[in-house]
């Protein structure tokens, strides 16, 4: 037996995973640095004690079969896991110098700088164009109310430059341009999408959290967003969960593979992943041997 | 284990692989023995039996790229299957390689330079042949790189056979007598036996090629390659 196995108590052997799978070595900065993190929900464990550096600006996947965590860890990454009671973290999420876990870290600015983007569309009943000035707007970013008005200090234009900006970013101005005060709910899926990646970037993020973002897409919707994610990775660092790994192949920089029980079982290159894994049970998952 | 039609296309394209080359070292074990026979009927049927060979290299080429186009393999998968596409590619113009010897057989006209063991160079060849495919199907990384050392052994074979063909044109003295068709048949042989030398350097190439990608699918090694 090699000194990957253990045997179990079912006489099978079960592969251990090695420190050399996870260390993942990156030129640059780390947006997110996590350590030893665990999540349990109520006495079920999601999450063992992941730890991995996220590199900025780049596109980081996160791949792994139904209930094995990766939705659970995006969710870590910007505290959205506190609003689910049963819920209990352990470890260190390390973002811009500080432990977004602290008791002083404020969530409304930590949430503005890590912001996140849903598997179905989840655009407000409301304008195109308010959809994007409405959180620049309650952070107090921009002020186009009457009392501004009357006071002079009406930001009308700041706001129109803001949404073209954020629409051109996610690639959408060109087709809504000439529509700004439609309601966003009459857009396809796929515009909805970009609608809310846009919506997400008028707060001026860091980090851009993506749980599979293009499920609920048909291909061309989901190739413009494949693109997107390429391209917003040139300002932003981008986490994106995915069932599709041939989509986690396309767009990532390096892929991280969690597999049942809540382990982080491999990370590195997307390359190497693909072409070339470590850990066989990794192997067997990318191949749809199992999972 | 789920994908199970896949993973059976994935077994019988490496069987249809194993086959293609059964047929492609039968044909070039048929050119050595009709090249060491004089026997114009069996180098016939070798030129005659290249069709076969192509048809599968084509077969085997599109069953590849449905399988790439349609399961979108990735790890090891996709390296069996990168690998094989090339390895094909090896065994088709081996293929073309025991034509060329067939041919070099109906165009001989007597047993030229017989201190030159043609026949032990074609052995050779056809041993590292069936290891390298051998080696294909037991996934064995070890033997590949025999295979590579024994490519070595068979350049100098040929080599010194090479010289061995030069030196005894060098040394051959014409009569005045001669005529112009006895000194033309003369630079034939000659050109023949050198061709023949540098076919079968090339087939010990391919086996070597074959046991590079060989390495490549099982260890992501690619040392063999370069």
């Amino acid at each position: 037996m090699s000194q990957m196995e253990t045997q179990t108590t079912t006489g099978e052997t079960e592969e251990q995973i090695r420190d050399e799978w996870l260390e993942y070595d990156f030129e640059g900065e780390s947006a997110l640095s996590v350590e030893d993190l665990d999540v349990f929900y109520g006495n079920d464990q999601a999450l063992q004690s992941i730890s991995m550096d996220v590199p900025e600006k780049s596109v980081t996947a996160l791949i792994g079969p139904s209930g094995c965590g990766k939705s659970t860890f995006l969710r870590c990454l910007n505290r959205m896991n506190d609003r689910i009671d049963a819920a209990r973290v352990e470890g260190t999420v390390e973002f811009d110098g500080e432990n977004i876990y602290d008791d002083d870290v404020n969530l409304v600015e930590l949430r503005k700088r890590i912001g996140m983007v849903f598997q179905s569309p989840n655009p407000f009943p409301k304008s195109i164009r308010e959809n994007i000035s409405y959180g620049p707007r309650k952070h107090g970013d921009i002020d186009t109310g009457l009392v501004a008005r009357l006071l002079g200090r009406d930001d009308r234009d700041e706001e129109e430059e803001l949404v073209e900006r954020c629409l051109r970013g996610a690639a959408l101005w060109d087709e809504v341009h000439d529509r700004l005060d439609d309601n966003a709910l009459g857009l396809s899926g796929g515009q909805q999408q970009r609608l809310c990646i846009a919506r997400a970037l008028a707060v001026s993020p860091d980090v851009l959290l993506m749980d599979e973002p293009a499920s609920a897409l048909d291909p061309i919707a989901t190739s413009k967003i494949e693109d997107l994610v390429e391209e917003l990775a040139e300002e932003y660092t981008v986490v994106i969960v995915t069932h599709n790994m041939q989509q986690a192949a396309r767009i990532s920089d390096q892929t991280a593979v969690f597999l049942t029980g809540g382990e982080l079982v491999e990370y590195g290159d997307t390359d190497q992943i693909f072409e070339n894994p470590q850990s066989q049970r990794v192997e067997d998952y990318i191949t749809g041997k199992f999972g | 284990m789920p994908r199970e039609s896949y993973q059976a296309q994935l077994a019988a394209m490496q069987e249809d692989v194993l086959y293609m080359s059964e047929v492609v070292i039968d044909r070039l074990r048929l050119a050595l023995e009709a090249m060491a026979q004089k026997d114009e009927d069996a180098a016939t049927e070798v030129i005659d039996g290249d069709d076969e060979v192509n048809d599968l290299y084509l077969e085997l080429e599109q069953d590849c790229i449905d399988l790439l186009a349609l399961q979108q393999p990735v790890a090891g998968d996709l390296r069996l299957i990168a690998s094989s596409f090339k390895i094909i590619t090896d065994l088709e113009r081996v293929g073309d390689l025991a034509v060329n010897l067939g041919e070099h057989t109906l165009d001989s006209r007597h047993d030229m330079f017989p201190e030159v063991d043609i026949h032990a160079i074609g052995d050779l060849t056809v041993e590292m042949l069936e290891d390298a495919m051998a080696a294909y199907e037991a996934r064995d990384d070890e033997a590949c790189y025999d295979i590579a050392a024994r490519d070595d052994e068979l350049d100098r074979l040929c080599e010194r056979a090479s010289q061995t063909v030069v030196r005894d044109l060098i040394e051959t003295e014409l009569d005045a007598d001669d005529s112009e068709e006895e000194v033309e048949a003369l630079m034939q042989d000659v050109s023949r036996m050198l061709l023949t030398v540098r076919d079968l350097e090339r087939v010990g190439d391919h086996a070597v090629n074959i046991a590079a990608r060989t390495l490549y699918m099982v260890e992501n090694d690619e040392e063999l390659i370069y």
